[in-house]
């Protein structure tokens, strides 16, 4: 009695907690919905601090700051919804749609990074949890003589898909070497050595994404942007992905 | 017979009393062995405390002399009973030139009090060069650059001369420690020996080795440069004396000769590196510092829309090639540009890249003129070299033919989107709210064991399909592991014969079971188990096997004992058999 008692309060405040968030979506859809747009973005900020962590909530808070004219906040958000939902078209409009008016260009992946971040991680995990099962299905067949020929055939398919998602996960998984930021200062000017005073190499416009590919721990990043390399102070940019 | 025995037993006593009445005099003393000196030897500094101890003392700066501390050692002598004790501290004294020092006053502090200490060292010139003063007269170096103010990233060289007295020898070898900026170089020096001549300066003769180097910097200020020139000289050992392996100038212990290696001085040398002006930087400054020359190639002259047309830009000269980056070509609607790319060259004063743009339409007539501006050092100020435009001919397209579609560089989507774009509308609310602390569904425990089950029960089939497989194919190996099993059922059966009284039936189990165990252990027919093919393959328990045969035998063919044998030496054998065949079995064969 008393277990059914403390699982009906838990089912309840997990009903509570469910209609809590989901009524401050709403009230910070209205704010939007009225032009309060600073509003909406804190609604959706107490959101994202409370533990909401759906990739929704992102990308309205992105369209939010967007339309506060706070452009660096609206790209990070969007890229942190991206990671979650890569083939939204929504939200790849937006994230263009903001690095334009930002004056930054997109990120420009390789062919193979176009493929594998079609997915995210965690489909990839789903991908490879899927052939890894249906290998396992095909390898228990295997002692049924008639069909081993076909069987080992098909185990060429679940093989192939562990493989994809191998590379599809650790393409993800680089984010974490090589992390993304977004310019957050303006002046935002990539040098050519990690050292105050050495000679300017590029500008990036603020709001701009660039990708980490290397740092020297005393607070200089190597950033690549537009097909180039320099080095920038860690202060002028906020980091998205992990 | 009894004084003798005192005496005896006092002995000892006494020795030790004397022994203890010689170790009261505490001193410390002071020590340079020799006291006149070449200018290219060394003297051996001691301080000793005498029947006491003491810590190492901080000596006082002699210019002149570099005085090392080499380490402590400690002796005891014993002589007429007289046990003396010393704590030696040794020094190595090295002099730069030559002259009279004194070395102290220094205080000495001790149990027994304190002392005032102090040693002179005569430095005279060398046998074979009454000119030199001091060591910087016979070897020293000098650095020097070919550009007073270069620029950031402008290469300047550097070079250094070492000038050795013709009357030394050395190894010839040279190492650079230290001297150099620590910061705002672009990479390390790299010094390459590129001459060896034989000069004279101040009428001495000076073997003189140059060394140059080629240094860029990365940032603007003052860089100084100071190398600490280490070579190793020759001294011929009648002239100095060695102080024991742990001496780090110990050379050629066994011959007549050991290097010493002796950092060189030299000269300071500040080199103002000048940074690029930000006034009047072209638009077109892709970072080259230097003095260059520019050229372009487009090719082919005469494509379809669609086919690619390459340009090839190569940038020729000195300066900081590898940081230059491609020109830019303007881009258009017209064409489609790719990104330009390192392409390796044999010149190592050549960078060249390569850009292929795809025309879309017959419409394009030319690729529009490409800049390269640098920055030249000669004339310190900004270079811009324009090439082209390059006229092509491009065919149009027929109709319904593919066409190149790719994205317009978002400059030129800037320009077109802005106008009456907007951001998409908001997402509505999600299905299921998920929260950062919530587990991911892979992370689970209960989902992992459910993913590991499968894999077991795979490995679960193998390993017995593998099994039955092998018991298949391998006779002896499928009899080997029913060989306990077939001793068992004997066994059991023996068991059950002694309850019975049944004696024949009981001695009859037992030989079935011996039987049956090295039956299937040997891999051998029935009839072939024999004690000396058992007792052959397992030769360590030939007693035990010897004693179960020969009983179990005699009691089946009707052999008695002098005596009936009671139930308890039923079982008493049966457990011995039982014991064997365990032990039997722990034996690999």
């Amino acid at each position: 009695m008393r277990l059914f008692l403390s699982m009906l309060s838990g089912l309840a405040l997990c009903i509570g907690s469910v209609q809590a968030q989901q009524e401050q979506f709403l009230q910070a859809q209205t704010a939007y919905d009225h032009g309060r747009y600073a509003e909406a973005a804190l609604q959706y900020e107490t959101l994202i601090e409370q533990g909401t962590a759906n990739p929704e909530v992102h990308y309205n808070l992105a369209n939010a700051y967007f339309k506060d004219r706070d452009l660096p906040k609206a790209v990070w958000h969007y890229r942190k919804a991206w990671y979650e939902m890569p083939r939204d078209p929504d939200l790849k409009a937006n994230l263009h749609f903001a690095l334009n008016a930002a004056g930054a260009l997109d990120p420009t992946p390789s062919f193979a990074n176009r493929i594998l971040s079609t997915l995210s991680q965690s489909e990839w995990i789903i991908t490879a949890t899927s052939g890894y099962l249906l290998l396992l299905i095909l390898l228990l067949l295997l002692p049924i003589k008639a069909a081993r020929r076909m069987v080992l055939k098909l185990c060429l398919l679940p093989l192939g898909i562990l493989t994809l998602s191998g590379l599809g996960w650790l393409q993800w998984n680089q984010l974490k070497a090589n992390p993304e930021y977004v310019v957050v200062q303006a002046e935002a000017t990539a040098l050519f050595g990690p050292i105050a005073g050495s000679t300017a190499h590029f500008k990036m416009p603020i709001g701009a994404l660039v990708r980490q590919r290397s740092n020297n721990g005393k607070g200089w990043i190597k950033v690549e942007y537009d097909h180039k390399q320099g080095w920038l102070k860690r202060e002028y940019i906020a980091l998205v992905s992990p | 017979m009894g004084m003798r025995n005192y005496v005896r037993r006092r002995l000892p006593v006494l020795g030790i009393l004397l022994l203890a009445s010689g170790s009261f005099a505490a001193d410390v003393q002071m020590t340079i062995e020799p006291q006149i000196i070449s200018l290219l030897d060394r003297a051996v500094l001691k301080v000793e405390f005498i029947n006491t101890s003491g810590k190492a003392l901080d000596l006082p700066q002699v210019d002149g002399l570099k005085l090392q501390y080499r380490g402590q050692s400690s002796e005891t002598r014993m002589v007429n009973f007289k046990r003396t004790m010393k704590v030696v501290h040794t020094y190595l004294v090295t002099p730069s030139k030559v002259g009279d020092f004194s070395i102290g006053p220094v205080t000495a502090q001790f149990n027994g009090g304190t002392k005032e200490l102090s040693v002179k060292l005569r430095v005279i010139k060398p046998k074979d060069d009454k000119e030199a003063q001091a060591i910087s007269e016979l070897l020293y170096s000098e650095i020097s650059s070919d550009r007073e103010a270069p620029h950031v990233h402008e290469p300047f060289g550097l070079t250094l001369k070492v000038f050795i007295r013709d009357t030394l020898q050395v190894d010839g070898s040279f190492a650079i420690r230290g001297g150099m900026p620590e910061n705002g170089l672009d990479g390390d020096l790299q010094w390459d020996v590129v001459n060896h001549t034989r000069e004279e300066l101040n009428g001495s003769i000076f073997k003189v080795y140059t060394l140059k180097s080629t240094a860029k910097t990365l940032t603007s200020g003052t860089f100084t440069f100071q190398p600490q020139v280490q070579m190793n000289i020759v001294i011929p050992r009648q002239n100095r004396r060695s102080y024991g392996f742990d001496d780090p100038f110990f050379g050629d212990y066994f011959g007549r000769q050991e290097t010493r290696p002796i950092v060189l001085d030299c000269n300071r040398l500040e080199v103002q590196v000048r940074a690029i002006p930000m006034i009047g930087r072209p638009e077109s400054f892709t970072g080259g510092v230097g003095i260059f020359g520019f050229n372009v190639e487009v090719g082919p002259a005469e494509v379809k829309a669609g086919e690619p047309i390459t340009v090839k830009m190569s940038v020729v000269g000195r300066g900081n090639l590898s940081q230059i980056t491609p020109p830019q070509i303007e881009e258009s609607h017209n064409y489609k540009l790719y990104d330009a790319r390192i392409v390796a060259s044999d010149n190592p004063n050549e960078v060249c890249f390569e850009q292929v743009l795809i025309p879309k339409s017959g419409s394009v007539s030319n690729i529009p003129a490409i800049s390269f501006s640098y920055f030249n050092t000669t004339t310190t100020d900004f270079r811009t070299i324009s090439q082209g435009p390059f006229p092509v001919h491009v065919a149009a397209m027929p109709q319904q033919m593919a066409q190149v579609i790719a994205p317009m560089p978002s400059t030129i989507q800037q320009e077109t989107e802005i106008l009456g774009w907007d951001i998409v509308y908001l997402k509505s609310a999600p299905k299921y709210w998920k929260n950062e602390s919530d587990q991911l569904w892979h992370q689970k425990p209960l989902i992992r064991l459910f993913l590991a089950l499968p894999l077991l029960l795979l490995i679960g089939v193998a390993g017995q399909t593998t099994r039955r497989n092998r018991m298949a194919n391998n006779v002896a190996l499928a009899r080997r592991q029913k060989a306990p099993k077939a001793a068992r059922k004997h066994i059991q059966q023996a068991r059950q014969a002694i309850q019975k009284h049944n004696e024949g039936a009981f001695y009859e189990a037992l030989w079935n079971a011996l039987a049956g165990y090295f039956g299937h252990r040997l891999n051998l027919a029935p009839g072939e188990v024999s004690l000396p093919v058992v007792v052959g393959t397992f030769p360590e328990m030939r007693k035990d096997l010897e004693t179960l045969f020969h009983t179990i035998e005699q009691r089946r063919y009707g052999i008695q004992s002098e005596s009936d044998p009671t139930k308890a030496a039923l079982k008493g054998l049966l457990k011995k058999l039982t014991k064997t065949l365990k032990a039997c079995e722990r034996i690999r064969v």
